[in-house]
Formats: C-alpha cells, sequence, structure tokens
C-alpha cells in the first residue's frame, strides 16, 4: 500500500532518480556532453582517466549521469558501473569515420551485458557542427542500431558544442524511462 | 535426515561485504557516507576491504570534504592492491587539484602522493605541476612534498617533467613554509641521489635566512640542517651566516637548537676573529646547557652531542661543569654520558670538586656506574699532572673500602698511572699487594701481574707473588698468561737467582710445548731465544725505557669528529658514527642487464606489487659518494613471465643457475625437431634434440632469429627431470643478427637435479636472452641416449641375468609399426645406439634376436626381440631389475626401430 502511495506521489510531482551511464570511445564528446547538460556551458576538457559523476535535473527527473572515460585502457572498466543502470547514453563522433566500426563492436559489447538487459539506450550523433560528420541515417547504419530488438533506442544529431540536440535526447530518454516505470 | 534439514545450510545473510558494497551504491548520500565509514572502520582493524575497491572509488566525486577525506584514506591504503583500478580515481585526483577550496587542492595533491602505482604516476603529474604554482601557498607547501615522494617512486620522471626547477623556483617564494618544504623535498631528493641537484648559492642562502625567522620551528630545521652543508666563501660570509642563525639558538624546540649550533660550529672555523669566536662561545653555552632540563631521552641526545662539542670546542661549556653532576635518579645511559663528559672538561681548577663527585659516584649501588668512575679518577690522574696525586690519594681511600670490583678497576687505572709517571708513585704498591688475592677478573690480575714485573726489584717478595699466580697458568686467560710471562721474565732479568731461573723454565715450558695460542708461544719463543742467545740485549729490550702515554681513550680522530660534527642533531652523532656506516641512502641507476631483467619481473608480476615495485625501483649502494652499481639482488634474476608455476617454482629452486654464453661453435647436421616455434618465440625459433656422441650426452641446439632486432646473451636452463639432466657448461651461442640462425652441442651432465616421482620422459626447457622475456618449452627424453658404450654382455652372463631376474620383471609390448627388413642392418644400426647384439635363434618363420644394454648407475636391460623379416611388427620383450624405466625404454626402442 505504501509503496503503491509513493509511486503515485513520485509520479504526480515527479521526484524521480535515474542512473544514466555515458559511453563511447575515446574523443566522442562525452564530457563535453554531460557539462553541457549540467552547467549548459562548454568546458575545456582534458582525456578523462577514470569517471565523471554529476546530477542533471531535466523534466522533472534527476538524472545521476556517470562519464566514464573512452580510452581503451579504461573500457574494461566500464563494467564496473553496469549495475543499476536505467539508460545508457551511448556518444558516437559522427566525423571520426574511421573508428566507426570499433565504436559498433564497443557498443554491441555492451548490450550483450547481462547487468544492462533493462536499460534504454540513447545515441547521440556528435560532433554535428564539424565538416564531414555523418548524419543520424548513417550512424544508424554504421552502429547496426536496427539490430536492437528487446529494447527501446533512439538516435539524436547532436553537437555539445553548439548545444543541439542535447534535450531532444533527454525528451525521448525521461519519456522512455516514465512509460518503463509506468 | 529429511529434505527438510537442509534449510539450516542455506542462509539468508549475505555476509559482510556485500552488504556493504549495496550500501556504497545507496542513492542516499548519507548511506552512502556511513557506508565508507564502516569500510574505513574494517580496514583499520584489519580485515580486507580491497573488493570494495570500486564501489569506494565512486563515492569519491562529492561535495562532503568528510567523505571524500574517507575515499582518500582508502584509496592510499588499497591502491596498490588494486593497481589497475587505481586508473579509476584519476580523474577525480585531476578536478580536485582545481577545486576552488585550497584544502581539496592540497588534499589531492597530498594524497595522489602517497599512491605509489607507477600506472598512475604519469596522469599525476599534470595536476602536480599545477599545484606548485597555485596561489595559495598551502598548496604550494604541500606539493612541494610531493615532488620528494615522487621522486622516491620514479626519478626519471621529475626530471623530465621539470619539477625539481620547479622546486628550485619555490626557494625564493614569498611565503616561509613554503620555502622551509621546498628546502626539505630538495634535501631529501639530494639524499637519494648520487648528483648534485641542490646546491645553494649565495642567493639562495640570502633566500634562507629570511624565511628562517618566519616559519614554523621543523620548517626551521629543514633549512638549518640545509644551511649547514653551505659552505662560506670567506670569514664575512660565515660571520654574517652566524648572525643571522644565533637567534635560533633561543628557541624552544630542541631540534632547532641542536642545528642552530651545528651550523655555528661549522662557520666558526672560517671565523678568524678571536673575540667574535670567544663570543659566540659564550653564547652556545646557556641554550646547551638547557638541553640538559629537559627528558631523560632528550638528555641524552643532546649528551652525545655535547661530547663531540666538547672535543671540538672545550671552551664553550668549561665553565659548567656543575650541570654535568650526575643527579641520583638520572638513568643510567645519561650517568655515563655524563661521566664522559666531566673527565672532558675536568680541569686543575675543577679538580677538587670532580675528584669530590667521583669519589662519590664510587660508593653507589650500581656497578657499570661505580667502575666507570673509578676509571674516571685515573684518567683524571694521567690527564692533570698537578692533580694526580689526589687522585691517588682517592683510589688508595676507595682501595680501603675493600670493595672487590672498586679495588680492581683501582688496581688497572693505577697501572696506567705508574706508566704516565714512572718512578713517582711506587710507595703504594704495598697496599695494593695486600689486595692481590681478592683479584679475579683477567684485566686486574694482568694489571697487577704488571705492576710486580715492572717493579720486582723493588718489591721484596716479588718472586713468591709472581709464584703464586703461576701455580695455575695453564687455566689463565691468555691476557694473563701474556702478562705472566713478561714479569716472569722481567722478575729473571732483574734478580737473576735461582728462584727466578726455577720459574722461568717453567714459564717458559707451559708457554711454548703447552699451549695452544701462538700469540703466547711466539712471545714465550721469542723471550727464550733472547734470554739463550744474548740477556743482556734481552734486558735492553725487556726492560727499556717505555714511552709515556696520555689520555686519548675516547678522544676520536679528528677528521671523524669533523664528520661526525657536521651530523649534529641526527643519528649519526649520536651513534657517534658517520652515516655512511649504518644507513645506505644513495641510489644509482642499475645495470642495463639488470633493468631487463627487472621489466621481465615486472610483466610476470603485474599483480604482486612487492615484485613489482623491488624489481623496478634503482638498487642502492652504500656509502655516500659510491657511484658504483650495486647488482640488483636476486628478486629479479631468474624471475619470468609465468606461463607454468611449477617449472618456475623448481627452476628457482636449483643448484646450478643459468649459465652465461662463452664462445661460440657452430656444429652441423640433420635438421633438429621444432620445440619453440617462432609464433610462441615471437620471432624467436628453438630446435633441439638430446643426442649422444662419444660417450657423452650433448643438447643438440639451434636458434633462428626471425625478429627484427639482434638477440644475444643466450641461457639455458633445465628444470628437474627423471634422469637429472643439467647444462654440464656454458650455452654458446654468438648474438644472432636478425635472420641468423645458431647451432651448438650443448654437454650435459646427469643425476644432477632429480625430480622426484615416477619417471617420465618429460624434460622442461627456459631459454633467455637479453631482448626478450623467457621461453619455456618442452622437449621429450629419449632413453637410449642414456645406453652406455659397456652395455654388452657376454652369453653367459646374459643368460645367468635373465635367469636371476624373477618373472614379473618381464614386460613386453607389440610395436606394431616396425618392420626388420634385414638382421645385421638392425643389429648395425642398434649397435650405433649401444644396444649390443648378443645371439639370434629361429623360432617357426620369425627370428628371435638377444640383445642388451645399460643405463647408467649399472641398471641393465635385458632384450629380446621378436619379429619376422620384412613383415612388419616386432614383439619386444625385456627385462629389467628397475621396472619403473620399462615404459621410458619401449618408447625408445620404438624410436629406434621406426
Amino acid at each position: 500500500m505504501g509503496i503503491v502511495f509513493t509511486r503515485l506521489f513520485s509520479s504526480v510531482f515527479g521526484n524521480r532518480e535515474a542512473r544514466i551511464l555515458v559511453l563511447g570511445l575515446d574523443n566522442a564528446g562525452k564530457t563535453t556532453i554531460l557539462y553541457r547538460l549540467q552547467m549548459g556551458e562548454v568546458v575545456s576538457t582534458i582525456p578523462t582517466i577514470g569517471f565523471n559523476v554529476e546530477t542533471v535535473q531535466y523534466n522533472n527527473i534527476k538524472f545521476q549521469v556517470w562519464d566514464l572515460g573512452g580510452q581503451t585502457s579504461i573500457r574494461p572498466y566500464w563494467r564496473c558501473y553496469f549495475p543499476n543502470t536505467q539508460a545508457i547514453i551511448y556518444v558516437v563522433d559522427s566525423s571520426d569515420t574511421d573508428r566507426l566500426v570499433t565504436a559498433k563492436e564497443e557498443f554491441h559489447a555492451i548490450l550483450e551485458e547481462d547487468e544492462l538487459k533493462g536499460a534504454v539506450v540513447l545515441v547521440y550523433a556528435n560532433k554535428q557542427d564539424l565538416p564531414g560528420a555523418l548524419d543520424d541515417a548513417a550512424i544508424t547504419e554504421s552502429l547496426e542500431l536496427h539490430k536492437i530488438k528487446s529494447r527501446q533506442w533512439a538516435i539524436f544529431k547532436t553537437s555539445a558544442i553548439k548545444g543541439e540536440g542535447l534535450f531532444e535526447g533527454l525528451d525521448w530518454l525521461s519519456n522512455a524511462l516514465k512509460s518503463k516505470s509506468g | 535426515m529429511s529434505g527438510h534439514d537442509s534449510k539450516y545450510f542455506s542462509t539468508t545473510k549475505k555476509g559482510e561485504i556485500p552488504e556493504l558494497k549495496e550500501e556504497l551504491n545507496s542513492q542516499y548520500k548519507d548511506k552512502r557516507k556511513d557506508a565508507v565509514k564502516k569500510v574505513i572502520a574494517a580496514m583499520t582493524v584489519g580485515k580486507d576491504v580491497s573488493s570494495l575497491f570500486t564501489d569506494v572509488v565512486n563515492c569519491m566525486q562529492t561535495e562532503n570534504l568528510e567523505l571524500k577525506k574517507l575515499v582518500y584514506l582508502y584509496l592510499i591504503n588499497y591502491a596498490k592492491s588494486q593497481p589497475d583500478l587505481a586508473i579509476l580515481a584519476v580523474n577525480t585526483f585531476v578536478k580536485d587539484s582545481q577545486d576552488p577550496n585550497p584544502l581539496i587542492r592540497a588534499l589531492a595533491v597530498r594524497t595522489m602522493g602517497c599512491i605509489r602505482v607507477d600506472k598512475i604516476t604519469e596522469y599525476l603529474c599534470d595536476p602536480l605541476q599545477r599545484c606548485l604554482k597555485d596561489d595559495d601557498p598551502y598548496v604550494r607547501k604541500t606539493a612541494a612534498i610531493c615532488v620528494a615522494k615522487l621522486y622516491d617512486i620514479n626519478a626519471e620522471l621529475v626530471e623530465d617533467r621539470g619539477f625539481l626547477e620547479a622546486l628550485k623556483d619555490l626557494i625564493s617564494d614569498n611565503n616561509p613554509m613554503v620555502v622551509a618544504n621546498a628546502v626539505a623535498a630538495l634535501a631529501e631528493i639530494q639524499d637519494s641521489s648520487a648528483r648534485p641537484i641542490f646546491e645553494i648559492t649565495s642567493h639562495t642562502l640570502s633566500k634562507l635566512l629570511t624565511a628562517l625567522n618566519e616559519c614554523t620551528e621543523w620548517g626551521q630545521v629543514f633549512i638549518l640542517d640545509s644551511l649547514s652543508r653551505y659552505k662560506a666563501a670567506d670569514a664575512r660570509e660565515a660571520e654574517n651566516i652566524v648572525e643571522r642563525v644565533t637567534p635560533r639558538l633561543q628557541h624552544a624546540n630542541c631540534a632547532v637548537v641542536l642545528s642552530a649550533v651545528k651550523i655555528i660550529l661549522l662557520q666558526m672555523e672560517l671565523i678568524t676573529s678571536t673575540d667574535v669566536v670567544r663570543n659566540l662561545c659564550k653564547k652556545m653555552a646557556p641554550p646547551l646547557v638547557t638541553l640538559l632540563s629537559a627528558e631523560p631521552e632528550i638528555q641524552y641526545v643532546a649528551l652525545r652531542n655535547i661530547n663531540l662539542i666538547v672535543q671540538k670546542r672545550p671552551t664553550i661549556l668549561a665553565h659548567e661543569i656543575k650541570v654535568f653532576f650526575c643527579k641520583y635518579n638520572d638513568p643510567i645511559y645519561v650517568k655515563m654520558e655524563k661521566l664522559e663528559i666531566m673527565i672532558k672538561l675536568a680541569s686543575d681548577r675543577n679538580i677538587d670538586q670532580v675528584l669530590l663527585e667521583f669519589k662519590e659516584y664510587a660508593t653507589e649501588v650500581d656497578v657499570d656506574f661505580v667502575r666507570k668512575a673509578v676509571r674516571a679518577i685515573g684518567r683524571c690522574a694521567i690527564k692533570l699532572e698537578r692533580a694526580a696525586e689526589r687522585c691517588i690519594s682517592v683510589l688508595l681511600e676507595l682501595i680501603k673500602i675493600k670493595v672487590n670490583y672498586v679495588v680492581q678497576e683501582a688496581i688497572i687505572v693505577i697501572k696506567d698511572i705508574f706508566r704516565r709517571y714512572p718512578n713517582t708513585y711506587e710507595s703504594i704498591i704495598a697496599t695494593l699487594c695486600e689486595s692481590l688475592d681478592t683479584l679475579d677478573e683477567p684485566e686486574a690480575k694482568a694489571s697487577m701481574i704488571w705492576i710486580i714485573g715492572e717493579y720486582a726489584e723493588r718489591i721484596d717478595n716479588a718472586d713468591e707473588l709472581l709464584e703464586s699466580f703461576l701455580e695455575t697458568f695453564p687455566e689463565e686467560p691468555a691476557l694473563v698468561q701474556l702478562q705472566l710471562l713478561t714479569a716472569t721474565v722481567k722478575l729473571f732479568l732483574k734478580k737473576p737467582t735461582e728462584g727466578p731461573q726455577q720459574m722461568i723454565q717453567a714459564v717458559l715450558n707451559n708457554a711454548t710445548v703447552e699451549t695452544d695460542n701462538p700469540d703466547l708461544r711466539d712471545r714465550a719463543y721469542i723471550y727464550w731465544r733472547l734470554l739463550s742467545t744474548d740477556p743482556e740485549a734481552a734486558k735492553d729490550v725487556v726492560l727499556a725505557e717505555k714511552p709515556v702515554i696520555s689520555d686519548d681513550s675516547n678522544q676520536l680522530d679528528s677528521s671523524l669528529l669533523d664528520d661526525l660534527l657536521a651530523n649534529i642533531s641526527t643519528l649519526s652523532s649520536v651513534y657517534h658514527k658517520p652515516p655512511e656506516a649504518f644507513v645506505s641512502r644513495v641510489k644509482t641507476a642499475p645495470r642495463a642487464d639488470d633493468e631487463e631483467f627487472a621489466d621481465t619481473a615486472e610483466t610476470g608480476y603485474s599483480e604482486s606489487p612487492s615484485q613489482g615495485v623491488d624489481g623496478a625501483s634503482p638498487s642502492s649502494s652504500a656509502g655516500t659518494s659510491s657511484n658504483v652499481p650495486v647488482k640488483q639482488p636476486a628478486a629479479g634474476a631468474p624471475a619470468a613471465p609465468a606461463p607454468m608455476p611449477d617449472l618456475l617454482g623448481d627452476l628457482m629452486g636449483m643448484d646450478n643457475s643459468i649459465v652465461p654464453v662463452d664462445e661460440p661453435t657452430a656444429p652441423s647436421g640433420p635438421p633438429l625437431p621444432v620445440l619453440l616455434p617462432s609464433t610462441t618465440g615471437q620471432g624467436l625459433q628453438i630446435s633441439a634434440q638430446l643426442v649422444r656422441r662419444d660417450g657423452q650426452i650433448f643438447y643438440d641446439i639451434s636458434f633462428d632469429n626471425g625478429t627484427q632486432a639482434a638477440l644475444d646473451g643466450f641461457m639455458i636452463q633445465f628444470n628437474k627431470n627423471t634422469f637429472g639432466l643439467a647444462a654440464g657448461g656454458p650455452l654458446q651461442v654468438p648474438p644472432l643478427q636478425p635472420g641468423a640462425s645458431a647451432r651448438t652441442l650443448l654437454l650435459m651432465v646427469v643425476f644432477q637435479n632429480l625430480s622426484p616421482g615416477a619417471p617420465n620422459s618429460l624434460l622442461q626447457v627456459a631459454v633467455k636472452n637479453n631482448q626478450q622475456p623467457v621461453w619455456y618449452f618442452n622437449d621429450k627424453i629419449p632413453m637410449h641416449v642414456f645406453f652406455g658404450e659397456d652395455g654388452k654382455m657376454e652369453r653367459t652372463s646374459f643368460l645367468e641375468a635373465w635367469k636371476s631376474l624373477p618373472d614379473d620383471n618381464e614386460f613386453s609390448k607389440e610395436f606394431p609399426a616396425s618392420v626388420i627388413s634385414s638382421i645385421d642392418a638392425t643389429v648395425e644400426h642398434l649397435a650405433a645406439s649401444n644396444v649390443f647384439f648378443i645371439a639370434k635363434r629361429k623360432n617357426a618363420n620369425k627370428d628371435v634376436l638377444y640383445m642388451s644394454a645399460k643405463i647408467p648407475r649399472g641398471i641393465p636391460f635385458l632384450i629380446e626381440l621378436t619379429a619376422a623379416v620384412g613383415v612388419p611388427g616386432v614383439k619386444c620383450a625385456v627385462k629389467t631389475p628397475n621396472k619403473e624405466m620399462v615404459a621410458l625404454f619401449f618408447e625408445a626402442m620404438e624410436s629406434l626401430l621406426k
């Protein structure tokens, strides 16, 4: 009874928390996205050796966003952060066509993980401001997103530098999370 | 038991660690903080909570300073046991080192310095660089110390990143604490480096002197200690330094006072003006005296240092002898040191007072202290001629108390007094002789005997006295025996009468024939020959005038003294030993080949922190000035990547070490089986086979270098094996250029490193070179290489042996693939491998061959081969006393008959 009431209560006042992982290859723009979302400005970043964690309040949802370093040496430790994760934001550098294959492999490896079975997937095709950046359709193709069957996913064209597309993605994410927890 | 009972074995409790893990991942901050506190509590009581590493590190990015500090504490403790995961903390450190709060910045940089994980040190350089230039002095001073810590982990990195220059810049910092810490860090780095890193110039000198007045007491100690290494250019500069340092003498901290005293003493050497020196001596006395009102431990340290100071400049404390008088409740170690200093300060002016004190001490209860007091009186007598008589009268008074150890001690010092002032105080000999019977210590006895011998002509009954000692001559300690010998000779030379003549006969006999002591025997022979050749010459030698002695028993050599004075207020000045005698702190770069070994060790043992760090850390050598690299201890030697831990263990346990390469030889022959394919050996291919040549076993081995680099320094090692095969000499392989190959015969010896257990043909081999990791491969030992040339048996002995062995020692096996196409060819072929033909017979359509072979330690094999010529299939039957070897034998025969 109490639980039902709390749920009702929270859906009215929207006081939810969600744990989000921001993953992707190095230099995809994960840290820039995190701080763009949190502070609304572009900060200068250095390669993240380890992680950043910030809380982003959006659409009545408190996102606890974990930005994990994307360098090859750190990727094995991503799994330490998988438990209890509701959503993954996978960031792709759309202009780095050479490494799209690697990005795809890492992406599908993540999807295989048991601990992330229930996680919603949001893909940011980032760096749209750069010349030669592939659009969302091309990224969908390269990442073979259509192969995803049993989970919700979406892809958005973003530019963290310009601040475009990020919040549209979050809108989708908050709706997806709301509908999931019902 | 019913099925329900199983419920007792399943538990709903998850155990502490999973519970903590859950709490650490809680979404509530308070709960997370409590969980971290629980983790730290568990860590403090010694539970291993390292498995929670990532969960704790995830709590690191927090606004809460308390939580952050706890996580940092956890990191310092466990980063070393989780070196891979430690990298997850790097980003947080980088962020924290840019935090607006200077306390957090300093905390981050301090913690970073405490994490001794090679993998993450390089990431910490940038934050450290920033913090060294931070606006806040607290951050800068913390960063300065961090450089010293980092230098200990990775000296090269510190030098490459220019941190040493940054530290030197900090000497000019406007904050005195930063200056002090920069100096401390530089001094620390200098201590562990062989080349000059931190040298004070006249420019830095003035900076340091300015900072001196303003920084904390320990900061002052660092600065003063560094200043003591500075050599002033001239007297004026020295005076200037002393003037700036002198106020430190008033400091409440003993370490500051002693460091200041050190500098002043060193600079005084350069000051020429006697007025200034006298003035300084006056100024140094009160602070030194004040040190003696501290706790006994500090008093002791102060006394040890004062001991050095008064040896150099007795005038400083000449008028302060009273403060060194022992109090009844001083601990013994303080009393002993005080006595030593009292002797050094005793002069004609204060000797009466001092003697009164000594006499008092000589009646106390502590035996060691009493003895030392009595000796002190004697030493004063020797030191001060005018006071000698007073000293002797005190000694005589003490002898009258008739306390055994006092008397003995007194006799020892009186002997010295006699030597110092010959022909002056002999009147007291009679008194001494009264105590003759009570002497039981060797040194006292020897002294008394010396006195009797020396003054034999004045002691009427000298011969009787000596005779009483002679009765026990063989039982006496060497010291007493030597004195008895000399004294008897003296007596004889002075009173060549019948009594002494008999005595000398007895003594010389005892000391030559009956003794094992070469010193005694040699001396006795010298006397004997002297006496028998020319008694007059003997007189000249034995009774010659003796050089006058002086009291220098506790004086240090002047160069050592200067060395120790430069180390005042360190352990060195307490031990009275130069620092290099008890610590080694200079690090030198390891030799190139050691480094490679160390690297190998590191890759092999990345999980084991001690190996990894020890292997990589430079070795240390004794002596501050020595540049000679010292070979790394065994840690790095035979360690390697360990695909086969057992093999490695055995290899390390073996006696014969890896043998180095000598001269190259290049045999040729049929191609050898490949044992280490080039795919496994990173391009290096190794082929090898055991062969027998001229009655000896060799390992025919060839190397093909398919790598891009030249390979050299090949060594080989064999694991324990059934036959105890081991290398009988060095592996001779020349340096291999890319694409080159070399083949060599390595002489093998047997029964060197036998493995226990059932016999098998496995031979595990390890090969290393200077460029690659150690390679392991397995080879098969073909038993026929052991078949000896002496394996041929006569028919009769073969028959006898066959009969004598029980039937269950007989085994047989079919070799279906083997064909004997010609008896003669087979016999010849087998004979080449030392399987000797004895007889043959026909059985139906088959031929039966009888043969014999023998392996080392005289184990024979009696062989019966049955086969039809030209038809596949050979039946081999064998009888041998050693059943265990049969399987191996069949293997060998099968390969021979192929």
